[in-house]
């Protein structure tokens, strides 16, 4: 469960006074529901993945988290350019403390990452799809409560993203994902609930379609 | 890959295991970041020396207070790549480790610890490399006080850790003063007396120069390694140490106070 409780957030811009990304969020989000966050380019809904996987701090309010909450997976952030994906793949082990199976884990996302080669060449030779396998099978290797993919699955191909899927829907018994695309299949295919965020306020939606339909309608509720 | 017992690591246990994990990550990509990355990484500072070494021993004189030239600029010069390279990993550490940040675990703080500590690792194997080499050319590198030398040595990379957080939150908070502190650090090395003596210096400057800590850091090396060498009068082994100290402590306070402020964007 993530309990997101009065949460406001701006960014430090040359004028003092900017305006909130987002104002006033408080939310549930209950264990083993995926949920989708859905909105306009700008809206705030990487600020929201960023608060809720802890690496950005709210200016007011807090974020708990009751359950182990994976990192944020997006635009190749966390990755290394000049070491190879092993080597990244190697640290993100370790400051996860997982130094004693390292071998198997290390194996296993290899595998799902299914990138051959390129495994052991420096991640800024990767293309983007490259990168966004490498990171999703990185954070498979973990048993995490709540996954937080933020745009990753849009660049893979189809048939990454059919194993993506599958074994997402392997882990949906004891797991859930909190993700962001702008693609509705993606989202719907993964996803239950949604959260509507506009003009820094958000929406929770117990149905993905709901939330769809609202923002497609231009009016949140 | 599941196992569902699990029990939440300690806050040390996180840590240490941050600490290792970025200590390797970091060595890695200093060591193979670019073509022969490794070689350059040792080779810079010691090709620099000795660049150093030959015009003043070809050029100028034998002797300075009492040590060979060659050894007595050696030990200067890696006292000062001591404290300068310590502060500038450490200065530079904030941008460089931006990506790091999407894994909670790891804290800024710690990407800085790493890299003093790895700074301080390489330093060790550059004075190795550089007393070695001075041993195959005939000069005789045995300090007459180790400890004293070693003591200093390490005093330098304290300095070095201080200034380095304290410049570190400066230059992410206040980008235009961060400019300023590198204009002032151009001449530290000539101030710091790496390449002249300061004893040769009229005493009313030499009160002024002698409160860089860096300088006294520096004399003590001469000094450990020869009993006989005509140190600066004011030298004094504890205003190191007792810069050291509360340069460390205002760093790690200024992080303290700046944590959440240094990496939310």
């Amino acid at each position: 469960m993530i309990i997101i409780n009065d949460v406001y957030k701006r960014y430090k811009s040359e004028r003092e006074s900017s305006d909130w990304v987002l104002h006033d969020i408080n939310l549930t989000i209950p264990s083993n529901v995926s949920v989708a966050l859905i909105g306009a380019n700008g809206a705030g809904k990487s600020t929201l993945m960023s608060l809720i996987g802890g690496v950005d701090k709210p200016n007011k309010g807090t974020v708990e988290r009751h359950c182990r909450v994976s990192w944020s997976m997006g635009f190749g952030g966390g990755l290394h350019g000049a070491l190879t994906g092993r080597q990244n793949a190697k640290f993100v082990c370790r400051v996860h403390g997982y130094e004693d199976d390292i071998k198997a884990r290390l194996a296993y996302i290899q595998d799902f990452a299914g990138i051959g080669d390129a495994f052991d060449r420096p991640v800024k030779s990767y293309s983007a799809g490259m990168k966004s396998r490498l990171q999703f099978g990185l954070s498979l290797a973990f048993d995490f409560d709540v996954y937080l993919s933020d745009e990753v699955t849009s660049t893979g191909d189809a048939a990454f993203r059919k194993k993506a899927a599958d074994s997402f829907k392997k882990l949906a018994d004891h797991s859930s994902i909190i993700m962001v695309s702008h693609d509705e299949g993606t989202l719907k295919e993964f996803c239950t609930a949604g959260i509507l965020i506009a003009d820094g306020a958000a929406h929770w939606f117990d149905h993905i379609d709901d939330a769809l339909k609202s923002y497609k309608d231009g009016r949140p509720k | 890959m599941s196992n569902n017992q699990h029990i939440p690591r300690s806050s040390l246990t996180i840590t240490l295991a941050v600490w290792k994990a970025l200590f390797l990550r970091e060595a890695l990509s200093r060591i193979f970041s670019g073509r022969a990355a490794w070689f350059w990484l040792l080779a810079e500072p010691v090709f620099n020396v000795a660049y150093m070494v030959v015009i003043f021993t070809v050029i100028r004189m034998r002797v300075v207070g009492g040590i060979e030239t060659a050894v007595w600029l050696v030990l200067g010069m890696l006292g000062f790549f001591m404290f300068q390279r310590t502060s500038s990993q450490l200065m530079n550490a904030i941008k460089a480790n931006q990506a790091l940040f999407a894994y909670r675990q790891v804290k800024l703080i710690d990407t800085l610890m790493v890299r003093a500590g790895l700074e301080g690792f390489l330093m060790i194997f550059i004075a190795c490399i550089l007393l070695t080499s001075l041993v195959i050319l005939g000069y005789s590198v045995m300090p007459a006080d180790p400890l004293l030398m070693l003591g200093a040595f390490f005093g330098l990379w304290c300095i070095g850790v201080g200034f380095g957080l304290i410049t570190s939150v400066v230059i992410a908070m206040l980008p235009d003063l961060g400019k300023i502190i590198k204009f002032i650090m151009r001449p530290m090395m000539i101030i710091s007396g790496v390449i002249f003596p300061l004893s040769s210096l009229p005493p009313q400057i030499r009160e002024w120069l002698m409160l860089n800590p860096v300088a006294h850091g520096i004399e003590s090396m001469r000094l450990g390694f020869s009993p006989y060498y005509h140190a600066v009068p004011e030298l004094n082994i504890g205003y190191i140490f007792s810069f050291a100290l509360g340069s460390v402590f205002f760093g790690l306070a200024l992080h303290r106070r700046f944590a959440i402020k240094l990496v939310t964007k």
